[in-house]
């Protein structure tokens, strides 16, 4: 189970008029420019209370009664940095390091934790993240909660051995005699203001094939799924301070392996997941208003479309039923996401998409009129660089919405 | 007195880096020398890291050694093991050449080396093991059975239910983790499991954790990080570098330039001991010490038994194929680690011709008996392929492969000659799983 709480999105006409145009400098991360503004956040306790799939885990019997909680809004660095002490609270197996996790994270998440948990528990460890892998996996086989952190998504490949080959596989290759279902690997993922080449990678699907891991590409937690799980939690670094929700202070977990259906739709759906979201929701208000300069390219059929908007939430594994479902309504299916589009989790999921739809009979919404199946899929490869998405790839967006739509 | 030698430290550099000292910079404890002196040896000297002995060739105490202290029974249990070994591996290859199993790893030349440390360490001390050390679940109580079903990988291997390669041996109960092929990855693991022990009140200062590893495995990137972290952060890990000369068929000597893998230990600032591994008596009082060591300092101690891989790499390998017939038989006349203590078991008079003729007769006997067992069993249910992927719920995608094997076997598992004799092999004719249990349905 994982707990969590989605981020951000950005009409795109603020996003152009307010662009880099704020006195103070952004943070050292960067910030995804107009994020406040998005429709998608849960601004308001009742929306956070009634997350989709939330479960608390105080009290069985009161899994799933939200009267009487309580939240407090929080950045995602600030929900992660909660997860991590309501674990550390409840768990005295639970240790959280990594490099530079003792004062506090360099984006924040384990900030005083090593004060009020002590050194022994939440404590720095040299640069070496095959190492800090191995370290963690070696706890989680002795039964102990291993919270690591890998600094930058960028850098996990030197640890891709242990998690890959050891991690994925321990429970397996010992008939079940151990396991590290204990393990969480936390690490920052995605485009970042300035991150350049090694600081904007996103690796998620370098581990979907990994059968054994469970990857959940970002959201904040608001608790960790440090429970039976091997997993690596993947952190959209430049939401870490835009992203400003409500978030609930009780213990709670969502699902893993569900979709979330964001804005629903008849004729098109838009599937994403981590920081695109935002830029997806932006394309969207793009599309049925577009700005002068781009009306020319968007026909007015287009504009009109009801485009279905789903967030995957987890990539390992992922949600193929609700996506078949939407798919077999709408006919179309686009998938965005910031890695590169060959042989990545696009691929993956287009291919599994076609194979699951290919017969599927089409909605009720186009013309209803029986047998139908996709009529195209495309994958959108959004910019690395989120200052990048201007005009020019706002339009790439465009247009891939406008053919797969037909128009 | 178990060493000889100073400990190696890095100041310990010759009189003249002391001479004239000027200070420190503020981070570090370094002195300030005027002196450019460059230096390329961690024991103060032209002297090569010594080698810690306690019986000669022909099992005889050099002199100046302390023998550790054990009595006739534990010497007996230690060389039944020893010779356990042997039998066990000459069974098991011919076992491979008859092609009844796919593979197997000897031992042959070490047993010295894995028996004395199992013999010192505690039974529940963690073990991650790199293959070779079947000799330490002997020790534990493992037992031939479990050995020879692992190997087979039969319904009652309860190591990893055949999905691994022979001697890819594991067991919670014995406190062994279970071993991977990859090499050198239980390196730092085994950092993370001594950090595991430390937190545990129940054993906290009483179990560490001890990885074994070949000189080979310790070019990895993983020993430098699993030496850096249980040093460090730090934890009580005890890294025992079995040095047996040959990584495949490459040869130590074009495997590192410096003076072997003790000479890393006082890079990452811990306790290390270099042992001739060929000699039981020296690696159990040196396993000993460095045990004691991990658990007061509860940080890394390094040890590197050095010995010479008598047997080939693995049944896969020939390795009369890099080295001379005659090197390999010689180091075995020479220098053989059974031979060497049977001596000193003859000379305190715990050991005679009659007894080594007894000994080995039932050890062949009880092998034989365990393989023509294991060879008898089928292996797991099919069904098995697909379980302890992930705990608690299947995900679809696994289902989804379950259900497609499981038509195809409906459609192929009995018309198709080749697949009905695979299926034969299987728990139950390859039936009786959720995954194919609707085989005949």
């Amino acid at each position: 189970m994982l707990a969590s709480r989605r981020l951000t999105s950005v009409p795109f006409a603020s996003l152009i008029r307010r662009n880099s145009t704020a006195g103070s400098p952004p943070p050292p991360e960067g910030h995804l420019p107009g994020v406040a503004n998005s429709q998608l956040l849960r601004l308001t306790k009742e929306k956070a209370l009634r997350t989709p799939g939330i479960v608390w885990n105080d009290d069985e019997s009161n899994a799933i009664v939200n009267i009487g909680r309580e939240c407090r809004k929080m950045n995602v660095y600030q929900a992660v940095r909660d997860a991590l002490s309501i674990e550390l609270t409840k768990n005295d197996n639970a240790v959280v390091f990594g490099e530079d996790i003792a004062f506090g994270g360099v984006f924040r998440c384990t900030m005083g934790l090593s004060e009020e948990f002590g050194r022994e528990r939440v404590f720095n460890t040299p640069l070496t993240e095959q190492g800090i892998a191995g370290f963690a996996i070696g706890m989680a086989t002795m039964g102990h909660t291993a919270i690591a952190e890998i600094q930058f998504a960028d850098y996990i490949f030197p640890a891709f051995d242990q998690l890959v080959n050891e991690a994925a596989k321990i429970r397996y290759r010992s008939g079940g005699q151990f396991n590290v279902g204990g393990l969480t690997i936390r690490t920052p993922t995605m485009s970042v203001g300035h991150g350049g080449l090694y600081h904007s990678q996103s690796p998620e699907g370098f581990f979907m094939g990994a059968a054994g891991l469970k990857v959940c590409p970002y959201y904040i937690c608001s608790t960790l799924p440090t429970r039976r799980l091997g997993l690596i939690f993947m952190e959209p670094k430049i939401l870490y301070r835009s992203a400003i929700e409500q978030v609930p202070i009780d213990d709670f977990t969502l699902p893993l392996g569900r979709a979330e259906t964001l804005v629903a739709g008849a004729d098109l759906t838009l599937l994403t997941w981590g920081t695109p979201i935002y830029h997806c929701e932006t394309a969207l208000h793009l599309l049925a208003d577009p700005p002068p300069e781009l009306a020319p390219h968007v026909p007015e059929g287009v504009r009109k479309a009801k485009v279905e908007l789903i967030d995957l939430r987890s990539i390992l594994p992922w949600d193929a039923e609700a996506v078949a479902e939407s798919v077999a309504r709408t006919g179309r299916l686009v998938i965005v996401h910031e890695a590169g589009m060959t042989a990545g989790v696009g691929a993956e999921i287009a291919a599994e998409v076609q194979k699951r739809c290919f017969f599927a009979p089409r909605g009720a919404s186009e013309a209803g009129n029986g047998l139908g199946h996709t009529e195209r899929i495309a994958i959108c490869l959004f910019p690395l660089h989120p200052a990048a998405f201007n005009h020019l790839l706002a339009a790439h967006f465009v247009s891939t919405v406008g053919w797969v739509l037909g128009g | 007195m178990l060493r000889k030698f100073p400990t190696p430290r890095l100041h310990c550099l010759g009189p003249q880096r002391r001479a004239v000292h000027l200070g420190h910079l503020p981070n570090s404890r370094s002195p300030l020398v005027p002196t450019l002196s460059f230096f390329n040896s961690v024991t103060g000297s032209d002297e090569k890291i010594p080698t810690f002995r306690v019986l000669d060739g022909v099992g005889k105490p050099v002199e100046g050694a302390q023998v550790p202290e054990i009595d006739e029974a534990f010497a007996r249990k230690l060389y039944e093991n020893m010779q356990l070994l042997p039998t066990l591996d000459t069974v098991l290859y011919n076992v491979q050449r008859q092609g009844k199993i796919s593979f197997h790893m000897t031992s042959h030349g070490e047993e010295a080396t894995i028996i004395g440390a199992a013999a010192a360490l505690e039974m529940d001390d963690e073990v991650l093991g790199q293959y070779r050390e079947m000799g330490v679940l002997l020790w534990r109580g493992f037992g031939i059975d479990s050995v020879m079903a692992q190997c087979f990988g039969n319904q009652d291997d309860t190591s990893g239910k055949g999905r691994q390669m022979p001697v890819h041996f594991g067991s919670p109960k014995h406190h062994f983790h279970t071993i991977s092929s990859p090499l050198a990855t239980q390196i730092p693991q085994a950092a993370g499991v001594g950090y595991a022990l430390r937190r545990s009140p129940d054993r906290r200062s009483r179990s560490i954790a001890a990885c074994f590893f070949g000189e080979g495995a310790a070019s990895e990137g993983d020993f430098h990080a699993g030496l850096l972290l249980a040093s460090t952060i730090p934890s009580p890990t005890l890294f025992i570098a079995r040095n047996n000369g040959f990584a495949i068929s490459t040869p130590s000597t074009e495997q590192y330039y410096g003076d072997g893998i003790a000479s890393r230990g006082p890079g990452y600032g811990i306790d290390t001991v270099r042992v001739d591994g060929n000699d039981i008596l020296a690696v159990l009082a040196a396993v000993r010490e460095a045990r004691r060591r991990t658990l007061e300092q509860g940080r890394a101690v390094l040890i590197e038994a050095m010995s010479y891989r008598v047997g080939h790499h693995s049944t896969s390998d020939d390795s009369f194929a890099y080295r001379q017939r005659s090197e390999v038989e010689d180091r075995k006349r020479v220098d053989n680690p059974i031979v060497r203590f049977r001596l000193y078991m003859e000379s305190r008079g715990w050991w005679d011709a009659a007894a080594e003729e007894e000994l080995k007769a039932r050890l062949k006997a009880d092998v034989m008996k365990a393989f023509k067992r294991a060879e008898s069993l089928p292996r797991c249910e099919l069904g098995e392929l697909f379980t302890d992927v992930y705990a608690g719920e299947e995900p679809w995608n696994i289902t989804e492969q379950r259900k497609e094997l499981t038509q195809l076997l409906k459609k192929y598992g009995q018309v198709w000659e080749p697949w009905r004799t695979e299926l034969g092999k299987f728990k139950n004719g390859g039936e009786g799983s959720d995954a194919v249990g609707c085989l005949n349905r």
